[in-house]
């Protein structure tokens, strides 16, 4: 196999990031997923975070070098993550299940698998602009194919954050699962979360792709989409694939021709630690401050 | 989140030097214990124990409900000692006094001087509608003498409210719970999110936290105000931002207070915080102007309108 990858998340105007975004490869299949942990929930990045994990360690198990079905494996997959998420909230004791959006993507032979549950979308770009995209599981993409609102309607319609379909939670969630698409040479996928779709336009997305390499497309996107967010604007990630390119500046080039049989590669961030930790000597002398405070002030 | 199951400390717990008494209060950061000292002076004790992240276990010991939340817990520590070392600094009659800060159970304790007397709201219940107009311009003239030391050492109270102002027996006001002043460092931890009092808090505080300034708490001085003329809280912020309702204190009690003190609440209480009085020293000093004495007789439709108030709320 040979593709270019790339993948980014920012935290948007944000005070967090909840999105978490990994890929990872072997020899002959490639996984790629984005999960969008939700707002309104608390731990929507501990769920996020749980269903890359997840996604990541079953493909791992099972692509030797390659899946015997990507089909199953993505609907398994995804439903093992939704149960993780349900375990580590009961070991955990957390008050609320958090929940997360899901799509993942398995290339392996030429062609293409996806899945996805919520509204992170897959979108797949060949030669001639759109080929497909994921139709959300939300209140309003379901308004748009009644022929109630336009596709623009959607991005600023009150009820747009409203989903039906999610991972973690008392309800199973549905997964839907793509047929598999033929993939040609230059064709991209592009993976990516609401903060970056709400603010972009599918011709938008097609011409950047075109005109740029596979990486400067990608942050170019995500500038655009950071700016027209403005300060409270969403968290915004997003991988993307060229399938059959090589030597792009920025992104990654893959060929995998040479890995040995059973070994992965793989990028996923980490939970990122919280970053004002207070460590055990500066408890210590927070409180000698305030004491002699208090004795300074008290005239003791 | 709502609150794990958090207990108090027992009653005649020793901790330290302190024997605690019972516990008197507490919100979803902290619980607050009377106790006493070695000797045998009552101090309040203000336990960090944020109810979301942390749970009490074996021995009194604080223990985090998850890894994720004793990093939570720990920088919620330090909004605690933010608030320790700000009012360590203020040695002032009206503003609650710091008297010892230490470690214990794996967590935190902040020792002040306990007040004899009763809150303002607790003077409101027992006057509805009735408080005084002297009253007013004397507790709070006083008060603000004690947010002005506040402000001058770059700390915002940030939930001023009637609860939180506590009468001492010999009627001077002093400011209590500065849980709140840690709002302004809470802003990259959503374990911890802020907390408002609906009515007091000023519109800022629910749309832009980079615009609080010491307006904001003008603003709950205002709400107080107003609470003390009605005997109840105006109309949430939030609430007014969509649609305000708020009947103005110079169209409601215009004949039982002055038409100064009336202005100045309702200046207080602009959604626009650039309208409000720009700082403590303007609003204090308009509010220790004498006022000219009320001659007029109450008017029946203004006491229909006082019942009408009443009997809603």
């Amino acid at each position: 196999m040979r593709f270019s990858i790339y993948q980014a998340s920012r935290q948007g105007g944000r005070d967090y990031n909840q999105d978490r975004v990994a890929y990872s490869y072997s020899r002959d299949a490639l996984l790629m997923v984005v999960a969008d942990g939700m707002g309104g929930h608390s731990h929507g990045e501990l769920a996020a975070q749980i269903t890359v994990q997840t996604l990541a360690a079953t493909f791992q198990r099972h692509a030797r070098p390659k899946l015997s079905d990507p089909a199953t494996f993505l609907h398994g997959a995804l439903e093992r993550a939704h149960l993780a998420i349900n375990d580590h909230a009961r070991t955990h004791n957390l008050n609320e299940i958090p929940h997360t959006t899901c799509v993942a993507c398995v290339l392996q032979d030429d062609s293409a698998w996806w899945a996805h549950v919520g509204d992170s979308r897959l979108y797949l770009y060949g030669d001639n602009g759109l080929v497909t995209r994921t139709r959300d599981h939300s209140t309003v993409q379901q308004l748009c194919d009644d022929g109630f609102i336009t596709q623009e309607e959607m991005k600023n319609h009150p009820d747009r954050n409203k989903i039906y379909n999610c991972l973690g939670g008392l309800m199973s969630p549905e997964v839907e699962v793509s047929r598999p698409i033929p993939l040609s040479e230059h064709d991209t996928i592009l993976l990516c979360t609401d903060g970056l779709w709400g603010a972009l336009t599918e011709e938008q997305i097609a011409a950047t792709l075109r005109a740029f390499p596979l990486a400067r497309a990608i942050e170019f996107l995500m500038d655009h989409a950071e700016l027209r967010a403005g300060h409270a604007g969403d968290n915004l990630s997003a991988v993307a694939m060229t399938w059959g390119t090589m030597g792009e500046a920025g992104s990654q080039s893959v060929s995998t021709l040479t890995m040995p049989i059973n070994t992965f590669t793989t990028k996923m961030d980490d939970l990122p630690a919280i970053p004002t930790d207070l460590a055990e000597e500066e408890v210590e002398r927070a409180i000698a401050e305030i004491q002699d405070a208090i004795k300074k002030y008290s005239g003791k | 989140m709502a609150a794990q199951p958090n207990y108090a400390l027992p009653n005649g717990y020793l901790l330290m030097d302190y024997r605690i008494v019972r516990k008197i209060g507490g919100g979803g950061f902290s619980l607050v214990y009377l106790a006493y000292d070695s000797n045998d002076q009552p101090v309040a004790i203000k336990e960090y124990l944020p109810g979301s992240l942390v749970k009490r276990g074996e021995n009194d010991q604080v223990e985090p409900l998850t890894q994720e939340n004793a990093n939570a817990f720990r920088y919620g520590m330090k909004c605690f000692f933010e608030e320790g070392r700000s009012l360590a600094r203020i040695l002032h009659p009206n503003v609650v006094r710091v008297e010892n800060f230490f470690r214990a159970n794996d967590t935190v304790y902040m020792v002040m001087r306990y007040e004899r007397g009763k809150t303002l709201q607790d003077h409101i219940r027992a006057h509805r509608g009735e408080v005084r107009e002297g009253f007013i311009r004397r507790v709070f003239a006083e008060l603000l003498n004690g947010l002005r030391e506040v402000h001058t050492q770059k700390l915002l109270h940030l939930d001023i409210k009637p609860s939180n102002i506590y009468i001492r027996m010999d009627g001077s006001p002093v400011l209590i719970d500065f849980g709140a002043a840690r709002q302004t460092l809470t802003l990259d931890q959503p374990l911890l999110a802020p907390m408002y009092t609906p009515g007091f808090a000023a519109p800022e505080q629910y749309t832009d936290q980079t615009m609080l300034g010491p307006w904001t708490d003008i603003y709950s001085v205002g709400a107080s105000l107003y609470s003390c003329l009605a005997g109840f809280a105006p109309q949430a912020a939030d609430a007014r931002l969509i649609s305000d309702k708020l009947a103005s204190a110079r169209s409601t009690w215009s004949s039982e207070y002055s038409e100064s003190l009336l202005g100045i609440v309702d200046s207080c209480l602009h959604l626009n915080y650039m309208e409000r009085p720009q700082s403590v020293f303007a609003l204090q000093k308009a509010l220790m102007e004498t006022p000219p004495p009320l001659s007029k007789k109450r008017k029946i439709m203004a006491s229909l309108r006082k019942t009408l108030n009443r009997e809603i709320f």
